[in-house]
């Protein structure tokens, strides 16, 4: 006990390996500070950035490297090998007769509209996947041994033959029974030591060949890139003198070790994400807000999630390496944990264009950081969202990007007219639809997402981070009718704080498809004693000898013959017919929930046992020490006007975010600035900081059953 | 005709609303059907509604007209629930529908075509007033009848429901559903999946009334009257950029024994309107594979509109501009009360007549015939170990044809988009054994471009009862034409492992220990084999999607280096 509160006054440090920015974050304990750091990604070797920015936190924090008990790492590394196509060279053994699987897909067409539209290309050419003799029936039978002669011939072919770098091992209803991958792991292993060798039932213990082969390919596909980085950040840690943990982030936004994330790469594709997910909901916990949608605007796109009593939704399958990052099918399936997020192409650098019709739409196209925004003056010509916002008064000219930049308003201006022009209305029009339909295209994500999962916007509150998150949640709550938005602290450069809260976790599923009714209980209880056991073993290598283990367990169910699951939880204690009740209840209630109807008639039907086990750890109090902070400086920056939805334009006052003392009130029109992002009101609002710097702003909507509603 | 059309559509600025206003309020009709679409297929029991997409959803004007259709499902049927709606007006007046109404039908000569297909139609109110309706159709997993092609009129293929009210007044009209429960094998099941689709109705009534609340409009009128002016005018511009002219094409499909269909087909382009005439096909016939019109017209337009304007929104304007004709009797429109169980295996032969009419006129826009027009479709139904009777489809694609631009996509499903479901999850459901799903080599027609592969699939019965397997499908004797010189694919065909092979529309029996191989057809190809480049003729040899003999049949004796043309990275001598 006592080591462990040696460990919570020591440091922890955060890294969000992204595309274009390495983001830091390091938090003493001792001193109860939070300090960040942000550099260029090292595309080339990531763990250079990642070295040189921990020499720099800890000289500017005057922290000792044997000091930092923690390194918790999140990285976009993954998702760009698949984009790229930049992996390792993967070859497949499949059951004979079904090696084609992976490439036929669910033979349907992502974009109907598109006669000419392309699959994303298979990750394991044909000539490299092998078809072996061997059988496992549905009912988890051995029907057919396996042939290890072929397997081992397939096996010299794929690796003498073709040279590669990687395998796949994925059998028809391994899921139900995993022996013959077992056994040809092995075998493979003893005449090719060194060689990752992914299998489906590990990394994918579902029903269905082709998400489950999918996957397996796609951790061998990756497993030696980010093996090698890994080892390589591991050494050059060590280097510095780094003697603690490494850990790292689940898409699913658990933590989780080198071990494990070397062996199942595919749980790490989501973890920048998913670290800004899992710190909004810690902010909305520490902001005592039950429901909360949380809204990251970037750059180019924009994120929602749900977050329910402080814990994020999460979903089990997720689309890596799109072809076309916005539409769903375009790209490969895989069946893992990640935070259930929808991403659409809608940031401060999606672009404003005339269609075909002459109507206004914004996005997906972004102009992204290079050439951006026309007000970056870095060669873009065509409006983008962060135009509007500083045409509509939502950006301060003089405070752009931090005050770094000056932009060019006669240059902005221009680009509206022309647009304007190709639309029939004028330029101030213009830049106002522009944030009008930016904000209808999320409000509609928004409320689809929700919709799918039978919720209401207008029971949750609304958490806005990312550079554009705050400048756009006041017209985005509006358009869903949300009555609370918040903005917390440092909102810019949330995500990193994720990686501070983060908790050790391990998600696992087993498929068995069963009635409720005639479930076969023991068999539950047993597969629920192997991941538990598997959990705890993983768990223990993060914290040795832990009795602290939370588990949750949860069941994918359906009406038999249906083929959409919602996820119920299941209730505490042994499982057994007599709970059979109370499972066919709590899935009544759900499903009545998203669908608005139960179906008394049917049969409630399991498909996929879950565990989460989680590690819940102290979470540590972040005080953002923010470099604009000035105590004691003049809240009041003066006064503008802003175009606000609704209301026209509005004389607002301008405040110093980081002036704003916990307890200050303001009534809206106000608008909020701080270093990286800036939020305006309009005259609906009240706002008022909380105890952690939350901006907390309250919308007041007229009484919604009063008489005259059509007027 | 309801609807002028319009000469001098208002400029931009002289809109009452403005580009913004507009693309708001069309993006959020859009969304309120997507979001009504996704409940019906999330809340759906049957696999031919989740694995074949065999449904749309619908908002509509108080005149019948759409407004907002599904992009997701059968695009093609949106218009018919359209054309269903303006019919039912006139047997149930506008006065005399209520909040909480639902009408259902499955009429295949007012609906989409054929029983299964049941189309339901609610009213949305606003404020009391009647501002439009809610339309949807889907493919429930049994109607009762005798569903194979045997059957000689209409009667015998099931339960057919004229349009009655299911619910009124937000009461479930309990005698409907009685006699809809007694007549269908499934009966929880098909009402699971009419439930879904009032689900979906309900959620398309609530999101309209709830835009008409934000945008403060009393009814859709105006809205609608704006996006069917804009989407005619889309079409019409597409249409006038095709050279005006009598464009034809004819094919030939195995339809069933001894009676093969023959498609002719006229397409008129005269300034902004497209006119398809299928004057000259086939006569109707006694058995399950006529067309009604509707059927007939939603397959011709649809395809049509890919081609000369995708991606753009429809709704009823879109289709203004194009007419669809077929003689009285023929196979493409033939008089009740004709059999129309299959309607498919002809209704599906249209989008390839419209592509080959046009192959002249719009060479880089056309596909070669696709070996799934019409789709193959294999039912098994038995009883499993412990006597349960069981019946599971079996969802699995053919090649596409090939075009100017690349080779036909390889077991995609065209022009449909009913995927394939899971072997696992159907292995887990019925008493079947699956030995084999892969490309089928050689199957893709050669050309500039190759056509798609079909897929072989071998299913064995590991039981000890009998299982009957009812084939329905085409291209044993007719395949998938290539295009601009391009060969045709390889035919579909059935073996059983004792060497029979059953026609593809036929019932025959899977004995115990047995297995049955089916073969999907390959697509067309798209310009002559000679013009294809040989790095991709090599590329097809080392995957092994091509043999070496077929490689020197159809492309030359140099397209095949000296050795097997298997070897892997080394160069070719």
């Amino acid at each position: 006990m006592t080591e462990h509160i040696a460990a919570r006054l020591s440091c922890t440090i955060g890294v969000d390996v992204g595309g274009t920015f390495t983001d830091l974050v390091l938090h003493d304990a001792g001193r109860a500070t939070t300090r960040t750091a942000k550099l260029l990604t090292t595309p080339g070797d990531p763990s250079h950035a990642v070295i040189e920015g921990v020499r720099r936190l800890l000289a500017t924090a005057g922290v000792g490297i044997e000091q930092v008990t923690t390194l918790v790492h999140g990285t976009t590394l993954i998702t760009n090998t698949l984009l790229e196509r930049t992996g390792a060279k993967v070859g497949l053994i499949a059951t004979e007769g079904f090696r084609d699987v992976l490439e036929m897909g669910r033979e349907i067409r992502y974009d109907t509209d598109d006669l000419y539209a392309r699959p994303a290309p298979v990750i394991v050419p044909r000539h490299l996947r092998i078809g072996v003799p061997g059988r496992i029936t549905a009912d988890a039978a051995e029907l057919v041994p396996l042939d290890e002669a072929a397997v081992l011939e397939a096996a010299r072919e794929l690796v003498d033959g073709h040279g590669v770098e990687a395998l796949a091992i994925a059998f028809l209803h391994s899921y139900a029974n995993p022996s013959h991958e077992r056994i040809a792991r092995e075998l493979v292993r003893s005449r090719h030591p060194g060689l990752p060798i992914s299998l489906s039932a590990d990394v994918a213990p579902e029903i269905g060949e082709y998400e489950r082969t999918s996957t397996a390919c796609v951790n061998a596909y990756v497993q030696p890139v980010v093996g090698a980085y890994l080892d390589r950040l591991e050494a050059d840690l060590a280097r510095l003198g780094f003697t603690g943990t490494i850990a790292l982030m689940l898409s699913s936004g658990g933590l989780t070790t080198l071990a494990r994330a070397k062996a199942l790469p595919v749980g790490l594709l989501e973890s920048g994400p998913a670290a800004g997910a899992i710190a909004a909901a810690h902010l909305a916990g520490l902001a005592g807000e039950d429901r909360v949608i949380a809204f990251d605007m970037g750059g180019t796109t924009a994120k929602m999630s749900l977050v329910e009593h402080g814990l994020p939704h999460v979903t089990h399958e997720f689309e890596a390496g799109r072809l076309d990052r916005f539409k769903p099918g375009s790209g490969l399936p895989l069946k893992t944990a990640v935070i259930d997020m929808i991403e659409i192409g809608a940031g401060g650098g999606s672009i404003a264009s005339a269609d075909g019709f002459g109507l206004l739409k914004v996005g997906p196209r972004s102009a992204g950081s290079v050439p951006g925004p026309v007000a970056y003056g870095r060669g873009g010509t065509r409006p983008t969202v962060t135009d509007a916002d500083l045409l509509t008064g939502h950006l301060d000219p003089d405070h752009f990007l931090g005050g770094e930049l000056t932009p060019t308003l006669p240059r902005v201006r221009g680009a509206f007219e022309e647009l304007a022009g190709r639309l029939g209305v004028d330029a101030a029009r213009t830049a106002d639809g522009t944030l009008e339909i930016v904000t209808e295209n999320m409000a509609a994500a928004t409320r689809m997402h929700l919709s799918e999962k039978g919720r209401d916007p207008r029971a949750y509150a609304l958490m806005a981070f990312g550079g554009a998150g705050p400048v756009h949640a006041y017209a985005l709550a509006k358009s869903l009718k949300v009555r609370r938005v918040i903005v917390p602290m440092g909102a810019g450069v949330l995500s990193a704080f994720g990686f501070l809260v983060a908790d050790p976790a391990v998600e696992d599923v087993r498929g068995y498809a069963t009635p409720v009714a005639a479930a076969d209980w023991t068999k539950v209880g047993e597969l629920y004693e192997e991941m538990e056991e598997h959990a705890a073993a993983l768990l223990s290598r993060m914290e040795p000898g832990t009795a602290r283990i939370v588990r949750t367990r949860s069941a994918d169910m359906r009406y038999l013959g249906q083929g959409h699951e919602i996820t119920v939880p299941l209730p505490d204690g042994p499982l057994s017919g007599s709970r059979a009740g109370e499972l066919r209840r709590r899935f009544t209630e759900r499903y009545t929930a998203v669908f608005g109807r139960e179906l008394p008639e049917g049969t409630p039907e399991v498909t996929n046992w879950r565990l989460t086990a989680t590690l819940p750890t102290a979470r540590p109090s972040l005080v953002h020490a923010s470099p604009g902070q000035r105590a004691g400086a003049a809240p009041l920056r003066g006064r503008r006007s802003v175009r606000i939805p609704g209301f026209g334009v509005c004389e607002a006052a301008v405040y110093d975010r980081d002036a704003l003392a916990p307890g200050a009130t303001v009534a809206g029109p106000a608008v909020f600035e701080e270093h990286e992002t800036s939020c305006a009101v309009g005259p609906d609002c009240t706002a008022v900081v909380d105890a952690h710097h939350n901006l907390i702003i309250d919308i007041d909507y007229p009484h919604p059953r009063s008489e005259g509603a059509t007027g | 005709m309801p609807d002028r059309t319009l000469q001098g559509e208002p400029a931009a600025h002289e809109r009452p609303l403005d580009a913004v206003h507009l693309e708001v309020r069309w993006s959020r009709l859009a969304a309120v059907v997507d979001e009504a679409a996704t409940t019906l297929l999330r809340a759906a029991f049957s696999t031919i509604i989740r694995e074949s997409n065999d449904y749309t959803v619908v908002l509509m004007d108080p005149a019948g007209r759409t407004v907002a259709e599904s992009r997701a499902g059968i695009p093609a049927f949106a218009a018919l629930i359209g054309t269903l709606t303006r019919h039912l007006l006139e047997i149930f007046p506008a006065g005399t529908w209520h909040e909480g109404d639902v009408v259902i039908t499955n009429d295949p000569w007012i609906a989409t075509g054929h029983l299964p297909d049941i189309a339901m139609v609610s009213p949305v109110f606003h404020h009391g007033a009647l501002v439009g309706f809610a339309g949807s159709a889907a493919h429930v997993p049994d109607i009762g009848g005798n569903p194979t092609l045997g059957v000689t009129d209409l009667m015998a293929e099931g339960l057919f429901i004229p349009p009655v009210h299911l619910y009124r007044d937000g009461t479930r009209n309990e005698s409907v559903a009685a006699l809809l429960r007694a007549n269908v094998r499934l009966p929880v099941q098909v009402w699971g999946d009419l439930e879904a689709q009032a689900a979906a109705h309900e959620v398309c009534r609530r999101r309209a009334a709830e835009l008409l609340e934000d945008i403060g409009e009393p009814d859709f009128g105006e809205l609608s009257r704006l996006v069917h002016t804009m989407s005619d005018r889309s079409t019409r511009a597409a249409i006038a950029a095709v050279p005006d002219g009598v464009y034809r094409s004819s094919l030939d499909a195995d339809g069933v024994e001894g009676r093969p269909t023959h498609i002719e087909c006229t397409l008129t382009v005269d300034g902004e309107h497209i006119a398809i005439d299928y004057t000259g096909s086939s006569p109707q016939v006694g058995y399950a594979v006529n067309s009604t019109l509707n059927y007939t017209t939603a397959y011709s337009v649809h395809p049509l509109k890919l081609l000369l304007d995708p991606g753009t929104r429809t709704n009823h304007g879109s289709y203004r501009a194009i007419t669809v004709s077929a003689p009285e009797g023929s196979i493409l429109n033939p008089v009740f009360p004709a059999p129309v169980l299959a309607r498919h295996l002809t209704g599906h032969l249209l989008s390839c007549a419209v592509h080959q009419a046009l192959a002249d006129v719009l060479p880089d826009r056309v596909l070669a015939d696709s070996g799934g027009a019409p789709a193959l479709r294999v039912q098994f139904a038995g009883r499993d170990e412990a006597g349960d009777p069981f019946a599971a489809i079996l969802f699995a694609s053919a090649g596409m044809g090939a075009c100017a631009r690349q080779d036909g996509l390889s077991t995609t499903a065209f022009p449909t988009n009913s995927g394939s479901g899971s072997i696992e999850a159907l292995e887990a459901t019925a008493p079947l054994l699956f030995r084999r799903k892969e490309f089928r080599t050689d199957s893709g027609g050669a050309g500039t471009r190759r056509g798609g592969l079909g897929q072989d699939i071998e299913v064995a019965n590991p039981g000890k009862a009998p299982i009957r397997v009812a084939l329905l499908g085409d291209r044993s004797q007719h395949p998938a034409l290539g295009i601009a010189g391009g060969l045709p694919g390889a035919p579909a065909h059935a073996a059983y492992d004792d060497g029979r092979t059953p026609p593809l529309t036929s019932l025959s029996t899977l004995e115990p220990g047995t297995a049955i191989t089916i073969s999907f057809a390959g697509g067309g190809g798209y310009g002559p084999p000679s013009g294809r480049d040989p790095a991709a003729v090599a590329a097809d040899l080392r995957a092994g999607l091509i043999t070496p003999a077929a490689a020197r049949r159809d492309y030359g004796t140099g397209a095949v280096p000296a050795a097997d043309g298997t070897n892997d990275g080394k160069p070719n001598p």
